[in-house]
């Protein structure tokens, strides 16, 4: 006569992940419905990338002086430099409005004794750090001040 | 090297959010002066000659605007660029990828630094 198993008899020696099934790819996935957002917002990230090369290849060559800099400003003119750059500006706009929009959603409902503002208050805010950021660094760039 | 970037995490997270919402605020106008108005002569050619430029450049809130107009995007542009290979099916590879990226933005922000103050 056979014994009674024991009751831990199956159980895994320690913790073990958790069998999941494999990852698949919706339907709409990438550029379909609502992804097609979601991967554009994920692209603009080599936009970026690059923008932020090409500005410190602008920073490089203002500290290595006058004629570096005026190399730089031609090579700035070029047709290629410039559509990149139009992509680029694109690109930064379409981050702001997106991200602004989703960042009062993704704020908890309170921090300890504080509450985060309404949600249209911050939306606001964040528009209107934006314009005073942008706009004032754009007016003190183009030399509308100092 | 999953467990180091793990332990970055918040930091690149800190570094992401910021390149997000602030380096998008400074690029906006980055992008329209430095490398559309002035090429496209829309805004006055002295704005940005060498000697205005060094002299906003030269000062310390310049050099923290430079730093930031360079490295934050880098961040927030090396985290949506790991997660566009990991999206494209990428994920196997993503111990390689993530801290190629991420070096890259680390050495950009460093050479920026450098480069602000050799202003």
């Amino acid at each position: 006569m056979a014994r009674a198993a024991h009751p831990d008899a199956m159980k895994p020696r320690g913790p073990q992940r958790t069998r999941t099934a494999p990852p698949t790819a919706p339907a709409e996935f990438p550029f379909a419905g609502r992804y097609r957002t979601y991967t554009l917002f994920d692209w603009t990230g080599i936009v970026y990338l690059l923008a932020g090369l090409v500005a410190l290849r602008v920073v490089w060559a203002l500290g290595s002086g006058e004629s570096a800099w005026s190399t730089l400003q031609q090579q700035l003119a070029n047709p290629l430099y410039l559509a990149f750059h139009a992509l680029s500006l694109v690109a930064v706009i379409f981050v702001g409005v997106r991200f602004f929009r989703l960042f009062p959603k993704a704020q908890p409902a309170r921090i300890g004794p504080v509450k985060p503002p309404p949600q249209p208050v911050l939306h606001a805010m964040l528009y209107a750090a934006w314009v005073v950021v942008s706009g004032g660094l754009a007016l003190v760039l183009a030399g509308g001040i100092f | 090297m999953k467990h180091p970037l793990l332990k970055l995490e918040p930091l690149i997270w800190l570094l992401f959010g910021l390149g997000i919402m602030v380096g998008t605020m400074l690029l906006t106008a980055w992008l329209a002066v430095v490398c559309l108005g002035a090429p496209l002569g829309l805004v006055p050619a002295d704005a940005l000659a060498f000697e205005r430029a060094h002299a906003l450049g030269a000062t310390w809130i310049g050099r923290l605007v430079l730093v930031g107009v360079v490295a934050l995007p880098l961040w927030k542009g090396a985290h949506h660029t790991r997660h566009v290979f990991i999206d494209a099916g990428g994920a196997d590879r993503d111990a390689v990828v993530a801290p190629i990226l991420y070096a890259i933005a680390a050495a950009g922000s460093l050479l920026a630094i450098v480069a602000a103050g050799r202003i």
